[in-house]
């Protein structure tokens, strides 16, 4: 079974985000509440504000799962509905295919922290 | 009833009040509300008489404009004339003349009387630009100002001055949409300055406010002094961007806005007030680092988004001579205690505080296992819990305000409202503004 996590809706009126920061590692056997990774969200562009309405967030693993492969590194800005990563029960399920359905997650909002890629590239 | 509308008295002792023509910020048969600014025209004090040494008042403020608003409400008809278009809108070339009349207003209120002219209320706007070249002709008090203010011109009681000091979710409480305080102060009749800077290129951070209050000006010209030759010998040869970053950061480190006093004027003349009764901070102002020098010791702290505005030598130099100091909430309570103490035995200031929004819809967290301890350093709104029962507990044994932003945002929704937890919608700008002036009036009666 393969599963998938895709950029979805946050806040609304985003249209996307900038990855912060990659927790896990590719291959990794994954429990509930590993962090997957930070991200910003800038709503600038749906927002007229004389300082960037920047909020930070982190996803994490609700659910066991091998991650197989992910797609993102810090900087990279991602669209709704882009594939950011793909998790399976075991590490010999294919990853060929289409998801079986989403893989759960929570997002929690956190604080700007020193290894985020926004403040040391920006 | 048909109200003639006139400038009423203004003076400046020693000097000729000048205006520009009037330019209205309605369409003629607008309906207006009481204290709601209608139209506005610049003003300049020129010397009369013999001159005397020195800088006169309002020297450093290049911008000065007055704000015309009608006591009562009503529909508004303009006078032919007033409005002369083009630089005669700007330059001031006509004397001040309290019995020119503006307009006239159409009014129901049965205290008026047809016929009868009334004075305009003046909103006083005064603009210290943080440079010079910030030269711009638009609208009400235009350009990039490192220290605006507002008060009503009218009536001869001394007012309430008020200092605003946080960053955004303050600035748009106290400036309102139109960057000129047009808000605050159509809800707010009373004797009232308030005194306006914004949060760059320093944020007014706690600790960053109490090394200011403290410095001396020895300790100043020392900071003038590595700064100039940090540029001098810089690997990075510094860029326009440089020089104009860092000569604001100097302007505005050397600069001790919670000691200014202030000139004013009024229908009776020239007044000199003394510093802010009333300080208002924003907790959101607050980071978990700030930049310390290593060899000066003062606290700095430049918004991430600002730091953008920086050349590489400034950036190196904020690299090169800063440490990175981690804040914890004891450290920020600490900061709060001494700044609010500092202030109180200084000026006798009373601290208002923003308190910060600690809910968010945005999260779904069931399980706070996989954060680590203390959560207040990872989760935002945790972080954002524990900062407010500081500020409540700060209160317990100091002289402290808190608007309650966190109740506020949370009564009216925070999603429509607050959406990232700082930029505040129009409506939740005007509980704010009414919390505020609640407290203002609370201040105002302890006198």
């Amino acid at each position: 079974m393969l599963l998938e996590l895709r950029l979805s809706e946050i806040v609304p009126g985003m249209s996307g985000a900038t990855i912060e920061c990659v927790h896990a590692v590719a291959g990794s056997v994954l429990k509930p509440g590993a962090r997957l990774l930070d991200l910003s969200i800038d709503l600038s562009s749906a927002f007229a504000q004389e300082c960037p309405p920047i909020s930070f967030f982190r996803v994490i693993l609700r659910e066991s799962a091998v991650l197989r492969r992910i797609d993102v590194v810090p900087g990279k800005y991602m669209e709704l509905g882009e594939v950011i990563a793909l998790f399976a029960p075991t590490s010999d399920d294919p990853v060929d295919g289409p998801a079986d359905r989403s893989v759960r997650i929570a997002t929690a909002g956190i604080m700007h922290h020193a290894e985020m890629w926004t403040g040391s590239h920006q | 009833m048909k109200v003639p509308l006139t400038l009423g008295p203004l003076s400046a002792e020693g000097h000729t009040i000048l205006r520009s023509g009037v330019r209205w910020l309605c369409n003629d048969g607008y309906v207006c509300r009481p204290n709601e600014v209608i139209g506005y025209c610049n003003l300049s004090l020129e010397r009369s008489g013999s001159r005397t040494a020195g800088a006169g008042p309002f020297a450093e403020e290049m911008e000065i404009q007055v704000g015309f608003a009608s006591r009562r409400p009503g529909r508004i008809r303009f006078a032919a004339g007033v409005a002369l278009g083009g630089y005669l809108d700007i330059r001031e070339a006509k004397a001040w003349d309290a019995a020119t009349v503006i307009a006239e207003i159409e009014t129901d209120d049965a205290s008026a009387h047809d016929g009868v002219s009334e004075d305009v209320r003046l909103l006083m706007l005064a603009g210290r630009r943080m440079t010079a070249l910030a030269d711009v002709h638009s609208g009400l008090l235009p350009g990039w100002l490192g220290r605006s203010r507002a008060w009503w011109g009218s009536g001869d009681e001394v007012p309430l001055t008020l200092l605003s000091l946080g960053i955004c979710d303050a600035t748009s409480v106290v400036l309102g949409d139109q960057t000129a305080f047009l808000e605050l102060f159509a809800d707010c009749p009373h004797a009232l300055h308030v005194v306006f800077h914004p949060d760059h290129p320093v944020a007014p951070a706690a600790p960053v406010l109490l090394d200011q209050l403290q410095r001396t000006p020895s300790q100043f010209k020392a900071i003038a002094q590595e700064v100039r030759g940090y540029m001098a010998s810089s690997a990075a040869s510094p860029t326009a961007e440089d020089w104009m970053f860092v000569g604001v950061l100097l302007a505005t480190l050397g600069r001790n806005p919670l000691l200014d006093s202030y000139s004013i004027f009024t229908p009776s003349g020239l007044q000199t007030i003394p510093p802010a009764q009333a300080v208002l901070l924003s907790l959101n102002a607050e980071p978990q680092t700030l930049l310390k020098h290593r060899k000066l010791g003062y606290r700095l702290h430049v918004m991430r988004h600002h730091q953008a505005a920086a050349g590489p030598a400034t950036r190196a130099w904020m690299a090169q001579e800063f440490e990175v100091v981690t804040l914890s909430l004891e450290d920020i309570r600490r900061d709060y205690e001494s700044l609010i103490d500092a202030i109180s035995s200084q000026t006798g200031a009373k601290v208002i505080v923003l308190n910060r929004m600690s809910t968010s819809g945005y999260e779904d967290i069931s399980n706070y296992a996989p954060f680590d301890s203390p959560m207040s350093n990872t989760l935002a709104n945790i972080g954002s819990k524990e900062l407010n029962l500081i500020l409540d507990e700060i209160a317990e044994t100091r002289e402290l305000y808190i608007v309650d932003v966190d109740t506020i945002a949370a009564a009216l929704g925070g999603r429509n409202h607050l959406p990232d937890g700082i930029h505040q919608s129009g409506l939740m700008q005007a509980h704010l503004r009414r919390e505020l002036l609640h407290i203002l009036d609370g201040l105002r009666g302890m006198d």
